[in-house]
């Protein structure tokens, strides 16, 4: 069970906001196909094992294990579907390879959300029948519920939120795949259009069509498939009380963020996340939300996130750059391929390959991600460059 | 392996639309052991229902027949009034979909016991709304109720 398992192998395709041209399973063949290509070429054939992420009518389909097999040459292959985010689907292929049953596992995640017309309906339905649904409103009022909340309760403030939509936006605009980078200002954010006040429509990510493949492999192979393999140091998940009646300590703190992070910190023996993390990518679908994770993965202490961000510590040329790739908000909202969004960028970062935007001398990076509204759902893993 | 051709002409990209016969499926939600009680107070008593866990502590509103934390029965109900405080608010300015709405609905998670109901808020302007405000249900007349959550038609200021 002490195997160390490591990531050779990254491919990812489409990146934006619609994409008429392919089909997603054809995005998905793209992403494998970059991604074996990255791992020295290997052919599925020699692949054990795929886990896919996935949720259904997401993409106008329903049963979605249905529809994941042969974009990643994975026909006649054990094949596992989690509906989930993909960081929850990455844990499942790294417990494949930890338990000896498997060798080399890829993984898969993937939004076509520009086949919807009304992605709002989707998440609606997901609310509870009985107690939310009738009351017909826009799902992201759950959203302006937890915001107001989190700033009464830490004194955050509504420019400290647009701050980080500011920081995100302006981050995106050195990555090439990020398609809602901007400059723009406090000003912007809070004086535009509102949705579910204190929540503006420019504090919400915007959706973005992509897929991203990884390749996972046992130490023993690792070395052979990829010489700069990125180690999984630590994982975890965990769920927050799903009814919003219950959620007296979740509506304004990430309770599931802090559980999904202890879980990954334990396992990678991290007990100071602050001093031993040198970059995070965390979940900001919406602006507060940031902040939020930033306090419950223990990045920073209780209520200080705003306050840290009006400083300079999570830019990119500060203490702890968060969402220096631009985060949901400037790459752009992928539903469960979020995950593995952020996990990308971790990889690219601890590579040395993240062109303009490549810190210096980063070694441990974290990821976290959230399933959105209205989920209590995250999912948090810790990459290192050292074994 | 790789993607060798191209279409690049949007005139050319074809989309399957199911249009109206995409889902005929119609479903059924049902309100289950504790909701069918808990609809039927506020129906026919104008009452809201939480239900106490012994060993937690804690009373939950809506009303359950199990506890999530110790996975006990939840057999004590409670009658927990009518009236609560405003735990947290938002002001709606958007329909389901995405369309501005004519006049913004504010939504409000009004605590009551342990629990938190959600629904609209009314008689108060927005300036107004503070957390922590005690706020009361405003039932609809008997005779209109149907046993749901809409039988309260909002909450309003004490």
């Amino acid at each position: 069970m002490s195997k160390r398992v490591a990531i050779v192998g990254i491919g990812y395709s489409g990146f934006r906001t619609t994409s008429a041209d392919l089909s997603y399973r054809e995005m998905i063949f793209e992403a494998a196909t970059k991604c074996y290509e990255d791992a020295g070429g290997i052919h599925p054939q020699s692949i054990d094992s795929f886990v896919a992420s996935a949720e259904d009518f997401m993409e106008g389909i329903s049963i979605a294990d249905e529809y994941v097999p042969d974009q990643l040459g994975a026909v006649l292959k054990p094949v596992q579907t989690i509906a989930g985010d993909s960081i929850q689907g990455l844990a499942s292929a790294v417990m494949q390879i930890k338990t000896g049953q498997q060798s080399i596992v890829a993984t898969s995640a993937f939004s076509k959300v520009s086949n919807l017309s009304h992605y709002e309906h989707v998440a609606a339905y997901a609310t509870d029948p009985a107690y939310i649904r009738p009351l017909n409103e826009h799902p992201y009022f759950i959203a302006g519920l937890e915001m107001n909340r989190y700033l009464y309760e830490t004194g955050t403030t509504r420019e400290q939120c647009a701050t980080v939509v500011v920081k995100n936006k302006y981050n995106a605009l050195a990555n090439p795949s990020a398609v809602y980078g901007a400059k723009i200002t406090i000003d912007d954010v809070i004086g535009g259009p509102l949705l579910s006040a204190p929540l503006g429509v420019l504090d919400v990510s915007g959706h973005l069509d992509g897929a991203i493949v990884l390749l996972l492999a046992s130490e023993d192979k690792a070395r052979e498939l990829n010489d700069k393999p990125i180690w999984i140091k630590g994982i975890g998940w965990a769920t927050d009380t799903p009814n919003l009646d219950s959620r007296i300590e979740g509506l304004g703190t990430a309770v599931y963020a802090k559980l999904a992070a202890e879980k990954a910190y334990a396992m990678a023996g991290i007990t100071t996340p602050g001093n031993e993390i040198d970059f995070a990518e965390v979940d900001d679908t919406f602006s507060y939300k940031e902040l939020q994770h930033l306090e419950a993965l223990r990045l920073c202490g209780p209520g200080e996130a705003g306050k840290l961000l009006e400083l300079g510590c999570f830019a990119a040329t500060g203490d702890l750059p968060v969402n220096v790739s631009g985060g949901s908000l400037g790459v752009g909202y992928l539903h469960e391929a979020n995950g593995l969004q952020r996990v990308l960028e971790l990889v690219l970062q601890l590579r040395g390959e993240a062109g303009k935007r490549q810190l210096s001398g980063v070694e441990t990076g974290l990821a976290f991600a959230w399933r959105g509204v209205p989920t209590a759902t995250g999912a948090a893993v810790i990459l290192s460059n050292r074994p | 392996m790789a993607i060798l051709e191209r279409i690049t002409r949007n005139i050319d990209n074809r989309f399957w639309d199911p249009g109206s016969e995409a889902f005929p499926v119609k479903n059924r939600y049902t309100a289950g052991m504790a909701g069918q009680r808990f609809f039927k107070e506020i129906k026919e008593n104008g009452k809201i229902f939480g239900s106490k866990c012994q060993s937690c502590k804690i009373t939950y509103v809506p009303a359950r027949i199990y506890c999530e934390r110790c996975f006990e029965r939840l057999e004590e109900w409670v009658d927990v009034g009518t009236e609560g405080t405003i735990y947290s608010f938002t002001v709606v300015y958007k329909t389901k979909s995405g369309k501005p709405k004519e006049s913004p609905s504010i939504i409000v998670a009004v605590k009551i016991a342990d629990g938190l109901l959600i629904h609209r808020l009314n008689g108060c302007s927005v300036e107004d709304i503070q957390i922590g405000m005690p706020v009361k249900a405003e039932f609809k007349p008997k005779a209109e109720r149907r046993g749901g959550i809409e039988d309260i038609k909002y909450f309003k200021p004490l």
